[in-house]
Formats: C-alpha cells, sequence, structure tokens
C-alpha cells in the first residue's frame, strides 16, 4: 500500500520543517541548482495523496500509533480534525442532532440531549467516548450517507488522553505571517528573478534610419543582431491579414475584406486592420477559449462513470467571453473570479445588477476542477481534499505560473514554496471550499440571476412546459379508445360478476371511492390500468400515432432549461480551521495555520490581513488575496500573462515554460522584453487588446514566416525570432473554419451549450440547428453549426473532431496545447461525412455567389478558403479538374442530355474540389 | 542534440521512415528534455530496448472490469470454508463500501482443483484457463487505493486515483513507439455492447502527445472510425480528386522550405491510405481457418464476442502492434449479487477464448515476446453483501488476483499471499505502480526514466512511491 510505504520510511518527517534543512540544496547557488535539476530523480508529487480513507491493513494503524503516540502535548488542536471528520457533519456547525456540537471544549461539556459529552479527567466517564467504544458512533448505518467513515481506535485513543488531561484548549495560534521576520523564507530565496518586481528596463537605442520604433523590435533585433542574424523579410499583406484573422479571431477573413485591406494603401492601415478584428465579437470567441483552457473549463463534473452535466456553467464561460470582448482589465477580470462574491453585497438588495450578477458568474473560475463528490461514495474528506488541491492547482498554474502543488505534501523541492504556505493559501478559499462544510456540486448555484434573465427563463421554461403539456394530453386523448379495447378484453378474463363494478372502479377518482372499491382496486386495478408505455407495446398503430408526439416531447424535456441559477463559489463566513496535513495526509493533521499567501512573494514581514467586504458575513480573504495578486508591484501576474499571450502569438513563451516561473522552469530568452512588456501592460491599465497592438504591430510580428538561409543558418529553431513560425490552426479554428468558407456558421452568441451526440461506434458530434430547434446532424438536415466554444464540452464526450485535433483534456486544466499530427486527423477530414456535408455546402455557397463559370468559381473557392486568388497555373489544374470531375460523375450518372442532370454533375465535381481544398495544408496552416 | 542534426533529423523522419508518432514525439515542446537520441530509434528498432534489453516486444491487456473475486477464482480460502456464517464486519469497517449491507464471512460456491505441473489451484469456473497455468505467473498479493470502481479503475489504468492521465498503454507507445507504421501502435479492442466503467478515459494519452491515445478497432464494420468514407462516391472521383490534394500540397509544401510539419502531414496522408489496407486486413477473419475460430469460441454463443477480439488481438500483435487491450461492457465482474450465476457467466464469455489466445500465442511461438495481462482493478471482500439477495460480494481494496503470462513471465508460479480469508494482501505485497513497473521492465523500459515533463515536474507513470519491480515473477 503506497501510503503505508510512505510512512514506515518516513516515520520521523518533523511536522514541517525548516526550509534549509529538508531542501538539500538551500545553499547551492541558484544557477547551479537549474543545471543539477536534469540529473536528479524528480519525485512527481500533484495529486499523488494519501487517499487511504481507511484503515484495516495492521501496518497502517500501527505507524500511525507510532505516530501520534509520540505527542507531548494533546491540546484541542489534536483532537479537532477528528471531531471534525467523524462527528461534525451531523453535531456541528449546520446540524446538531440531539443538541450537540462538538468542535469546541465549551460545547462539548455544554453536550447534548443526553448531557454533556466529555468529563474532564475522566474519558471512560465521557458519553463521548462510551458511545464510539460501543461503536454506536458513528452510526453504521448512516455512513455512507455522509460520507463519514468509521472512527480508527488511534483518534479513540487520542480522545481519551485528551480528556483525560483535562481537555485542554489549544495550546497554539494559528500560524500566519507576522510582523517577524520569516524562518523558512530567505531573502536570498527572493533573489531569483521571477520573485523580484519587473523593472522597466532602458530600451536598446537604434538610429532612426533602422526604423526600429517599436520597443518589441528594439529587444529582439539587439539579440538578432548579436548572433549575426536580422528580421525576415516582412510578410506580404495578403499574409498579414489571414494571419490577424485568425489570429484574432480564429477564422479567416472574407474576401472582400482582403480586397478592402489591400487597397487600403493608408499607413495606419494595418492599425484599423487590428481595431476592427478587435472590436468584432468573433474576438471573445476566440481568445475566451485561451482563459478556458487556464481555468480547466468543461460542461461536465468528470471522475464518475455518469459525468454529470453542470447545466449553468455556460454562464462562466459566457462571462469570460464578453471580458475579452469588452477588454475587460485583466487585474479585475482576476478578482472577479477569484471573489466577485465578496466585492458586491448581493444578499441585501432588492434587485440583482448585471454588475453583481456578472461578479458572482465570475466565481465559477473557482468550480471547474473535475469533482466526483456528486455521489456519496466518492464525497469523502480526502475526495473534497483533491478537489481543493485541483483547485489550487488551477489557481497558481494559471495566475502566478507556480507549481504550487508539490507543497501539498512536503515543501517543495526546488522553490521556496514551504508545505505551510500551500495551506495557508487553502486557508484563504476555506470561506467557499471547506471539506468539512462541503457545498456538493448539486448544490452549488446562487439564484441571483438579474429580474429580466430570471422572466425571460421562466417564459422559456413556461413555453416548453406548456407545449410538453399539450401533446401528453394529446397522446392521452389517443389513447383512450385504444386503451379502453384492452381493458375490455382484459376485463373479459375476469369473473363476469366483477366486470361491471371494476369498469365502474376504474371511472372514480381515487379520493372518491368507497371501502368496497379500494379493496377490490387493490387487487385488480395494476392489472386493468394501461399506460402509454405499455400499450405502445401491445399496440403497433398507437405506437405509430404517438410517435411524432413522443420525439417532440423527448427533445424538448432534453432541451428544456433548468430553472436560472448561476455555478458560483461564495464565501459562508464560517471557515473551519485549516489544518497543515503530513504528507498531505487527513489523517496526520499537523499544525493550525491561517490564511495567507506564498512568503516568498512578499517582503516576509507583512501580515495578510483579511479585506473588508460588500455585505456581512464573508471572510474577505479571498478579496484580500485577490487584491495582492493584482497589486501592479506583483512580481509574476503581469509577466505570466503577457508571457502567455506571447506565446499565443509567437508559439512559444519568452518563458518557455509558460506555467513554471519557478527554479525549475526555463529561464527568459529575453528577460528585459519580457520585463518591459509586463510594466507596459500595466500602464495600460492590464489592458490585453493594448498588448495585442503592440506585438502586432511590431516588425518581428509581422515577419514573413518563410526560411531563409540566413535564418536557418543563424537561427535554425527559431529562438530569437528570426521569422514568423508557420503554424496549424487549433482545432475549434479548423471546425470553425470549416463551417465559415461553407456558410454553414451560425453566429448565435452565448446561452446554454449546443448538445452533442454520440454515435455507437464512437463518434462524438455536435448537433445542428434548424431555425431555434438543435437536431442530430444528418445528411438531410439543412442545418447549421454554431461555434466550437458554444458545444458542449463534457468531459467523456470530446467532439471527434476537436479531439483528433488535438483538444486537451482538463487535468485539471491546459497549460499548454500539444500539436500533433496523426492519421485520424487525415482520415476525418477525407472520410467523415459531416466534412463531405460541408464541402457540398461550400459548393453551394460559391454558385450562389458567383454562378456557374467554372473559372469563377475556381477563383471565388481559392479566394473564401485560402484568402488569395489562385495563380494562373492553379487556375488552369482546377477548372481542368472539374471538367474531368463533372464528366466523371456523367458518367456515373449515365450519360443524358439532361441539362439537370449536367448541372448536378458539375455541383458535384464543385463539391469535390472545395472536399479537396478543405483537407489541404494552405487551408490548415497560417503563414 | 545540437539544433542543427535536429532539424536534419526531423526532415528525415518526416519522410515517413519512422512514421509520424515519433516526429511529432520530437516536434513537441513538451518533450524536449525526454527528446530521444538519434541513435536510440537504433536502440529500439535493434531490440536492445529503450533502458535495457526487453522480455517482451508487445502487450496483450484483457482488461476485466468491476473486480473478479480472487477467493472464487484463484485464491482458494479454506478457511472460509470453516468460518462460513462467521461475523467479521467489525474488523474491516472502514474498508467496506456497503456497510448497511454487509453480512458474514462466505464461502466460495466454487470447488477447486489442482491443475498443470505446477498443481496450480484454479476454480471450477475457469476450466480451460485451467489448461494454461504452467505459461501464467499468478499475482495474489495486488492491492489498491480506493475501493470504487472509477478511482480503482484510473489508478490501474493511468497510476493515479485522477481522470486525464495517460494510460500504461499510452506511455508504453510514447515510449517504444510502433513496429508496424501502417496500424496504431496501441490499439483498444472495446466490446460492441458497450464501454467499460469510464469509457474513453481508460486509453488516453493525458498530458502525453495526444497520438499516444489507444485507437478503438471495431470487430465489425469499419474498423477504424473514418477508416472507409461515410458517403458513396465513385472511386475514380475520390482518386482524382486525391490526387489533386496530392498536387496542392506538394506545391505548398515546396514553396515553404524546411518546414518539417508539413512534410509530416503528407506523410499522415499517404500512412492513412496503407492503414486503411492494413487494418482491413489484420480485421479479416475469414483468412483463419475454421479449427482456429472453433477454438476461439466463435460463433459459440455468449464467447462469440470475445474470442473474436481475442483473435483479432493474435493478429495485431502478430503485425507489430505494440499495446492490445481487451475489454468487456460495463463491469461485468462486479458481483454484488448472484456471485455464482454471475462468475459463470462472465467465464462462459471469456474462458474459452482467452485460453486459445494463449496456446495460440505460445503455438505460434508469439508467447515468448508477448505479455498477457489479464486482471481489473479491484478484488472482492470474504463477506456476503446482504442487502441484494446475500450472495454477493463487496469491492475490496486490499487484496486482488492478476495474472501475467509470456513476455518474459515465470509461468506455472505464485506471487504473495493474502490473509487466511483473503481480505487483505499480507506477503509480497504488490501494488498497482509496482505491477505497472513490472511490465515497463519487461518491454525493456526503466519507470524512473520514461518521464515526461511537465509543469516543473517529470511526470511517469509509476508516481512517487518507489514502487519495486517484481522480480520474482520474471522468468
Amino acid at each position: 500500500m503506497d501510503v503505508v510505504s510512505c510512512q514506515l520510511q518516513l516515520t520521523s518527517w518533523p511536522e514541517y520543517s525548516v526550509w534549509g534543512k529538508i531542501n538539500p540544496m538551500q545553499h547551492v547557488p541558484l544557477t547551479l541548482r537549474s543545471r543539477w535539476r536534469a540529473t536528479i530523480t524528480f519525485v512527481v508529487c500533484i495529486g499523488l495523496v494519501c487517499w487511504s480513507t481507511s484503515a484495516g491493513v495492521a501496518g497502517d494503524n500501527e505507524s500511525r500509533l507510532a505516530e501520534t503516540s509520540g505527542l507531548s502535548v494533546v491540546d484541542h488542536d489534536v483532537v479537532l480534525p477528528i471531531l471534525l471528520l467523524r462527528c461534525a457533519v451531523c453535531h456541528g456547525l449546520r446540524r446538531q442532532e440531539a443538541d450537540l456540537d462538538v468542535r469546541t471544549r465549551a460545547s462539548l461539556l455544554r453536550g447534548g440531549k443526553s448531557g454533556p459529552a466529555i468529563v474532564p479527567g475522566n474519558a471512560e466517564g465521557s458519553l463521548l467516548i462510551k458511545r464510539l467504544r460501543a461503536e454506536e458512533m458513528p452510526p453504521r448505518k448512516q455512513l455512507k450517507s455522509v460520507s463519514v467513515k468509521p472512527v480508527r481506535a488511534t483518534e479513540v485513543a487520542l480522545l481519551v488522553r485528551w480528556i483525560d488531561a483535562g481537555a485542554p484548549e489549544s495550546v497554539r495560534l494559528a500560524d500566519v505571517a507576522t510582523s517577524d521576520p520569516d524562518r523558512l523564507v530567505s531573502a536570498e530565496d527572493r533573489d531569483f528573478w521571477s520573485f523580484q518586481p519587473a523593472r522597466e528596463p532602458k530600451l536598446p537605442a537604434w538610429p532612426p534610419e533602422t526604423r526600429i520604433a517599436n520597443p518589441v523590435d528594439a529587444f529582439i533585433l539587439r539579440k538578432l543582431v548579436e548572433k549575426g542574424g536580422n528580421f525576415s523579410a516582412p510578410a506580404r499583406r495578403q499574409t498579414l491579414i489571414r494571419r490577424a484573422s485568425y489570429g484574432l479571431t480564429g477564422l479567416p477573413p472574407t474576401p472582400e475584406e482582403v480586397t478592402a485591406f489591400l487597397a487600403d494603401d493608408q499607413p495606419q492601415a494595418f492599425e484599423k486592420l487590428i481595431d476592427r478584428l478587435l472590436a468584432s465579437p468573433r474576438y471573445g470567441e476566440r481568445w475566451a477559449r485561451f482563459w478556458l483552457d487556464l481555468a480547466g473549463y468543461a460542461d461536465s463534473e468528470g471522475v464518475q462513470n455518469s459525468d454529470r452535466i453542470r447545466p449553468e456553467a455556460y454562464r462562466y464561460r459566457d462571462y469570460v467571453i464578453s471580458a475579452f470582448s469588452d477588454d475587460k482589465p485583466y487585474d479585475e477580470f482576476l478578482r472577479e473570479q477569484l471573489a466577485g462574491d465578496e466585492m458586491v453585497d448581493y444578499q441585501n438588495v432588492s434587485e440583482i445588477t448585471e454588475e453583481m450578477y456578472s461578479k458572482l458568474v465570475a466565481t465559477g473560475f473557482l468550480r471547474m476542477t473535475p469533482d466526483g463528490t456528486y455521489y456519496d461514495i466518492t464525497n469523502f474528506v480526502p475526495d473534497r481534499l483533491k478537489v481543493i488541491a485541483d483547485q489550487m492547482e488551477v489557481l497558481t498554474s494559471a495566475t502566478m505560473g507556480l507549481t504550487i502543488g508539490c507543497a501539498r505534501c512536503h515543501d517543495h523541492k526546488y522553490d521556496p514554496i514551504p508545505q505551510r504556505d500551500y495551506y495557508r493559501l487553502v486557508a484563504v478559499f476555506k470561506g467557499a471550499t471547506d471539506e468539512h462544510d462541503w457545498v456538493k456540486p448539486v448544490s452549488r448555484y446562487l439564484p441571483h440571476v438579474t429580474p429580466a434573465e430570471k422572466d425571460a427563463r421562466d417564459r422559456a421554461r413556461y413555453i416548453v412546459q406548456h407545449e410538453i403539456n399539450t401533446l401528453n394530453r394529446e397522446v392521452e386523448t389517443l389513447k383512450e379508445p385504444t386503451a379502453k379495447r384492452y381493458v375490455e378484453a382484459r376485463l373479459q378474463k375476469l369473473p363476469a360478476e366483477l366486470r361491471d363494478d371494476l369498469r365502474r372502479l376504474l371511472s372514480t377518482p381515487e379520493t372518491q371511492r368507497t371501502d368496497t372499491q379500494i379493496a377490490l382496486a387493490a387487487r385488480y386495478e395494476d392489472g386493468l390500468r394501461i399506460t402509454a408505455d405499455v400499450l405502445k407495446e401491445l399496440d403497433v398503430e398507437f405506437k405509430r400515432q404517438v410517435a411524432a408526439a413522443e420525439a417532440r416531447i423527448k427533445t424538448l424535456t432534453e432541451t428544456k432549461l433548468p430553472e436560472a441559477g448561476i455555478r458560483a463559489a461564495w464565501d459562508r463566513g464560517t471557515p473551519s480551521p485549516t489544518y497543515l496535513l503530513k504528507r498531505g495526509d487527513h489523517l496526520l493533521p499537523g499544525r493550525r495555520v491561517g490564511p495567507g499567501v506564498p512568503t516568498v512573494l512578499t517582503d516576509g514581514k507583512t501580515p495578510f490581513q483579511p479585506a473588508a467586504t460588500a455585505g456581512e458575513k464573508k471572510t474577505g480573504r479571498r478579496l484580500a488575496f485577490a487584491r495582492w495578486l493584482t497589486d501592479p508591484r506583483h512580481p509574476l501576474t503581469a509577466r505570466v500573462i503577457v508571457n502567455r499571450i506571447w506565446r499565443h502569438h509567437f508559439e512559444r513563451g519568452i518563458v518557455r515554460t509558460t506555467e513554471d516561473f519557478g527554479v525549475y522552469g526555463d529561464e527568459p530568452t529575453h528577460p528585459q522584453l519580457l520585463d518591459w512588456l509586463a510594466v507596459e501592460f500595466v500602464r495600460q491599465g492590464w489592458s490585453i487588446k493594448q498588448l495585442h497592438r503592440v506585438i502586432m504591430t511590431s516588425r518581428t510580428w509581422q515577419q514573413s514566416s518563410e526560411i531563409s538561409g540566413e535564418s536557418r543558418r543563424v537561427d535554425p529553431d527559431n529562438e530569437l525570432l528570426s521569422r514568423m513560425p508557420l503554424r496549424r490552426l487549433e482545432a475549434e479554428a479548423i471546425r470553425d473554419a470549416l463551417l465559415f468558407v461553407s456558410g454553414r456558421l451560425d453566429r448565435t452568441p452565448f446561452g446554454p451549450a449546443d448538445p452533442v451526440n454520440a454515435r455507437a461506434d464512437g463518434l462524438v458530434t455536435s448537433k445542428a440547428r434548424t431555425g431555434s430547434d438543435v437536431v442530430a446532424s444528418t445528411s438531410e438536415v439543412p442545418g447549421t453549426w454554431r461555434r466550437s466554444i458554444y458545444i458542449l464540452q463534457r468531459r467523456t464526450q470530446p467532439l471527434t473532431i476537436l479531439e483528433n485535433f488535438d483538444l486537451p483534456t482538463m487535468n485539471p486544466n491546459c497549460t499548454h496545447r500539444m500539436e500533433s499530427t496523426v492519421v485520424p486527423q487525415a482520415l476525418h477530414l477525407l472520410n467523415n461525412q459531416m466534412i463531405h456535408i460541408l464541402a457540398a455546402g461550400f459548393a453551394e455557397r460559391v454558385m450562389h455567389e458567383v454562378g456557374f463559370d467554372s473559372a469563377r468559381q475556381v477563383e471565388r473557392v481559392y479566394r473564401l478558403a485560402f484568402s488569395r486568388p489562385a495563380t494562373e497555373e492553379e487556375q488552369t489544374r482546377a477548372v481542368d479538374l472539374l471538367e474531368d470531375l463533372a464528366a466523371a460523375w456523367r458518367r456515373e450518372h449515365g450519360e443524358t442530355a439532361d441539362s439537370t442532370a449536367s448541372a448536378q454533375a458539375n455541383r458535384l465535381a464543385l463539391g469535390n474540389l472545395c472536399h479537396a481544398i478543405m483537407n489541404s495544408a494552405e487551408f490548415l496552416y497560417v503563414d | 542534440m545540437p539544433t542543427r542534426s535536429r532539424r536534419t533529423f526531423l526532415e528525415t523522419v518526416s519522410s515517413g521512415l519512422y512514421g509520424s508518432a515519433l516526429l511529432s514525439l520530437l516536434q513537441s515542446e513538451h518533450t524536449r528534455a525526454a527528446t530521444p537520441q538519434q541513435d536510440q530509434l537504433a536502440i529500439v528498432r535493434n531490440e536492445r530496448g529503450l533502458h535495457h534489453r526487453p522480455r517482451a516486444k508487445s502487450v496483450v491487456q484483457l482488461f476485466m472490469n468491476g473486480g473478479p473475486s480472487q477467493m472464487d477464482l484463484f485464491d482458494p480460502k479454506p478457511e472460509l470454508e470453516r468460518q462460513h456464517g462467521k461475523p467479521y464486519f467489525h474488523k474491516i469497517a472502514g474498508e467496506v463500501e456497503f456497510p448497511e449491507a454487509a453480512g458474514a464471512l462466505m464461502r466460495s460456491p466454487f470447488k477447486f482443483k489442482q491443475h498443470g505441473q505446477c498443481g496450480m489451484w484454479i476454480s471450477e469456473a475457469m476450466p480451460q484457463l485451467a489448461k494454461c497455468v504452467d505459461d501464467i505467473a499468478f499475482i495474489r498479493s495486488m492491492h489498491t487505493t480506493n475501493l470504487t470502481h472509477e478511482l480503482a479503475l484510473f489508478k490501474i489504468h493511468c497510476g493515479r486515483m485522477l481522470p486525464g492521465l495517460p494510460s500504461l498503454g499510452a506511455w508504453t507507445t510514447y515510449g517504444l513507439g510502433t513496429e508496424n507504421q501502417d496500424l496504431p501502435a496501441y490499439v483498444v479492442l472495446d466490446d460492441p455492447q458497450g464501454l467499460p466503467v469510464n469509457g474513453i478515459q481508460s486509453w488516453q494519452s493525458g498530458f502525453l502527445p495526444p497520438e499516444h491515445q489507444g485507437t478503438r478497432f471495431r470487430a465489425s464494420g469499419t474498423p477504424v472510425l473514418h477508416l472507409q468514407r461515410e458517403f458513396s462516391e465513385p472511386d475514380a472521383i475520390t482518386q482524382a480528386e486525391r490526387a489533386f490534394l496530392g498536387e496542392i500540397d506538394e506545391r505548398h509544401r515546396r514553396r515553404r522550405g524546411g518546414q518539417p510539419r508539413l512534410a509530416a502531414r503528407i506523410a499522415s496522408y499517404r500512412l492513412a491510405a496503407r492503414m486503411q489496407l492494413a487494418a482491413t486486413d489484420a480485421l479479416d477473419l475469414g483468412q483463419e481457418g475454421a479449427q482456429t475460430q472453433e477454438k476461439y469460441g466463435i460463433g459459440q454463443g455468449e464467447s462469440d464476442s470475445y474470442g473474436r477480439r481475442c483473435l483479432i488481438a493474435r493478429r495485431l500483435v502478430e503485425r507489430g502492434v505494440r499495446f492490445v487491450q481487451i475489454y468487456v461492457n460495463g463491469q461485468i465482474w462486479d458481483n454484488h449479487s448472484n456471485l455464482k450465476s454471475g462468475l459463470e457467466s462472465c467465464c462462459r464469455r471469456t474462458d474459452k477464448p482467452v485460453a486459445a489466445l494463449l496456446q495460440d500465442l505460445k503455438q505460434r511461438g508469439l508467447l515468448d515476446t508477448t505479455l498477457v495481462c489479464w486482471g481489473g482493478e479491484m478484488g472482492r471482500l470474504p463477506i456476503a453483501q446482504l442487502a441484494t439477495g446475500g450472495d454477493g460480494r463487496d469491492h475490496n481494496k486490499n487484496a486482488f488476483t492478476l495474472w501475467m503470462a509470456g513476455g518474459g513471465v515465470q509461468g506455472g508460479s505464485i506471487h504473495g499471499t493474502t490473509d487466511d480469508l483473503g481480505f487483505a494482501a499480507v506477503e509480497d505485497r504488490v501494488s498497482v505502480p509496482d505491477w505497472h513497473a513490472t511490465i515497463l521492465h519487461l518491454l525493456g523500459m526503466d519507470h524512473e526514466q520514461l518521464v515526461f515533463p511537465r509543469n516543473g515536474l517529470e511526470e511517469r507513470l509509476t508516481g512517487v512511491f518507489e514502487p519495486r519491480v517484481v522480480g520474482e515473477i520474471l522468468a
């Protein structure tokens, strides 16, 4: 057993170690540390937590006993974790069964209905111990329903020691940062580059004739020139508009947009283009995905096989889209997601405003991790701690570029993050996510939507329900005469003398029946009642009659929205105490800690002060944390986000390990550029759109992606950015672009996710829309589809086309997408029916737009798919192909002079051309 | 590796010689620390192994979802016979999924007999497997870390009790690549009757490059998703369209010199065409004689479906597929009630095909290099589960039996023991990571060196608790 072996080896592990004691590299210079790292067998630790919820195996109990019997003082801090774990769910904060609350010494002394629970100095005379010894408590029959495991002998022994010692109160205060210098993290630890605030560097000076005006270029060129290189030639303008459109909106430019841009010879033309793209609603839909990967967005809970849907998760997705579209300042964006509920007094208002609504929705960020606690069997404390650990992982990897997960079980091996700091961070979130006061996934909804939305939702639900009721009545009406026939037939098999009475019985409502009738009903009614379902089995004709109505009822029921609610995290004002868990094991609580932030990111002598919140009964811990995180002087927050945005433009970050700015991460290739961007980003009001402008107007960004001899010689792997990388579209952009060129893209934004359809052979597709309905996608349906971001993201049913093109799994989030080139991609694009339908749609669209002249058709196809005209050679080749294909189709259908048949052949031929184009590298890659 | 040679190398690779999986493995920024040296390819191909000389080249994992009952199949407990009906719950209270339904100790409804030269005890529920015991090593002392299916499944497939991590098969192909470029390296033969619990998550690639995900093959119809056109079109037209596509892609690539991705893409389209032939051929059971089909239980009621998949597995292994997993639908081995009839039904479906696979591999000389692994995610308790009729067994994470055959394991051997009642493994305990480490070892890999850098960590399948290779079962 994992846990046992670990414990046996480590029984002398200190409660928590002094940093220098446990870290063998404490005194090694940092540069050396990073050089060593490759040779060190690094122990994987995230999520490797001791899940032993149970004893049973002898060694396990014994080692724990060895561990706990060594305690010199058994005070309240030793027993409270046991009481919280085994008793408090029924005798604690939310429930006080038999009027008992076990959480404090005083409340135990006061006791419950049966008297005081403890008698200090006399454990065996205390009710608490008696009940536990008799195995009356916790009651066996209820263990599973409250997700509690039986109490262990070692735990009872500790309770006995505590009571016998007079049930002393806690001897120590919670461990929090004070104004005394911290002993676990040194000034030297803080010297590491990423723990120091970014300072604005001096810009490299370039003579005016070089026309290097953009600071980005000044930094990039300096390093290039140092290595004997230079920028590549600027990309052609039609390349730029395609690159910019895909980059900012995830969609290609229309041929008209390309023409207009090429015709605009004003010096500001490109700036105008960027502004137009940034203002497009498509921008938010594209860039929200970037954040949703980091947040680990999913429309389902995962873990358990049923993979329960999160029907309201979409609100958070919409919030993120709007935040990007509105260019919400990044600092505000973070504060809302971490503590939106503490920023507004939503409980004490008569009407919820848009602002309140949006701040509550934003906290959905804290609710995105996989979470199996919707089942009792995976809702034990360790399961909840796992959810919390994932939450910490998402939080720190997304916003701070730190891998803090290691410190759940032990001090971080490379970065100066003591285990204590991990639990202080956990304590920050305890007001909302408390393993001893758990809000199950099904209850994580706040009803605080705006009145307008509530009204609209109620109305929509009413309309759907009304239609369902009407259809049900129709089915009932149809059922009546047929059912009667079958009832009559059954009556004939019963004694004749009963039949009339039974007929009367069946037409008498239950409330009006006589005693005789009730007795009769008990015996015969079940056999005589025929439900619609039964009748369908019995009567094919009836089944046929109601088929349409039933199908419609099924669709309506499936798509009917639940009552409006916000999937949120909110502070409940009553956090249970947080204990450092030795080796991450909930059965080995150590010191009690209070809320705080990673010490290395502070001056080490400033206490953490909860913030004043809007509305009472909130701890204010998360709001304080959010403000600390978004302080302009924070060394990581701005650096981490600008580095990520940079990576999305250039494929690599300035720090390549975008999720790890710690000692084990890569050093920045252009440290001054990184700092300049971070400082400038904050100066521009944390504006991400402005950051795009700075980056995209640079010569660096506007270079060609062609690999010149010089670029190849000086910078073979493009580490110096001597050219733009050639890039494949991301999964969502591929699907969206396919829909776009075929004219089947539905631009309806926001709202509940469109459902998916899982075929028996494993293909998962999104259902098409026809009008306001969502239907299964088949070749017969002339439907449209929404952008990929609006399709249900269920963990167990990823859309196959997205999955084939490297859609990541969220475990718990994705900080870095990978790109593969594999056969299923080719097979999908070549052989999938949906792609075939879209190719036909593409052909239809082209014919609709330019008519039947094949040269014009080819021209249009190239312009739509590749954002450029066809060359003469391409034109000739494609026109020839169309002729050959049309001839082949005519032969296939039997040569006739019929003009309809000939038009049909041309249409199919054009479809084939479009299909090839949709499969082509030029369609899928951006220069 | 110096950047320049790496680049040249990528271009060589992308010519299709080694297949796209390796190419994209090398291209991925994420694998920079784990990028194989150029000569490592030669190592794998020369059968010197990634880290040491391998005993097995491929794996067939017969996964038995639900938790097969060890004391009713492989681990006889005479003491259970003696103590039948005695209370036991109080001793294992924290270890029971359904405490409210926990009953007394319950003996096995099956008789055990000794088989083979080694005299292995096997229950009468598996008469065919009993004939193969001299080739099998049984690990009776397996234990895992959670008693719910989902989490225990994540553990046994991916090493940890978390969704979204790479599976054993993904790690294997990540480490070894493939021996047949025309077929996927990691094939999943799931049950046409339905997915196992946890569905596709059981063979995901997690944070490893996506091509290491298991590819589902179907026993009938189109074997691989999208392997054939889902629409009808004359072949001549498809060919003309493909030829045109080839031309424009080639022109696109020529104009963009030195972009290995584009060459890799073209190679993957060629591979798609080859796979169409190779997969169709591999799944054509018509090429097998009637006698062979009979041995596998094909065309014989309940064993037909599993038999087909076992035979396909052999054909895939013959063709160099690295990792084959055969699943059953749902969790048929989860016998909370009707233990006897439930197990009998499971064995009717699988016993004959599994034995046939072992015998067939052996007779073809493939068993030496093929590791066959049989087992589920957990075991079952010695006590009865009452609520559902009184003859079921609840989950047990503290003991279960797995077996392995071929590929360098010592046939006719037993490793580890459970206590007298079969509740917990007590001697030579083997954890799931130990078992993973052993499989990797047999494949020529060191579990500590098979790493993938991610989020500042070097992730590995076997995790942090220093697992050990179970050397005792190696031949």
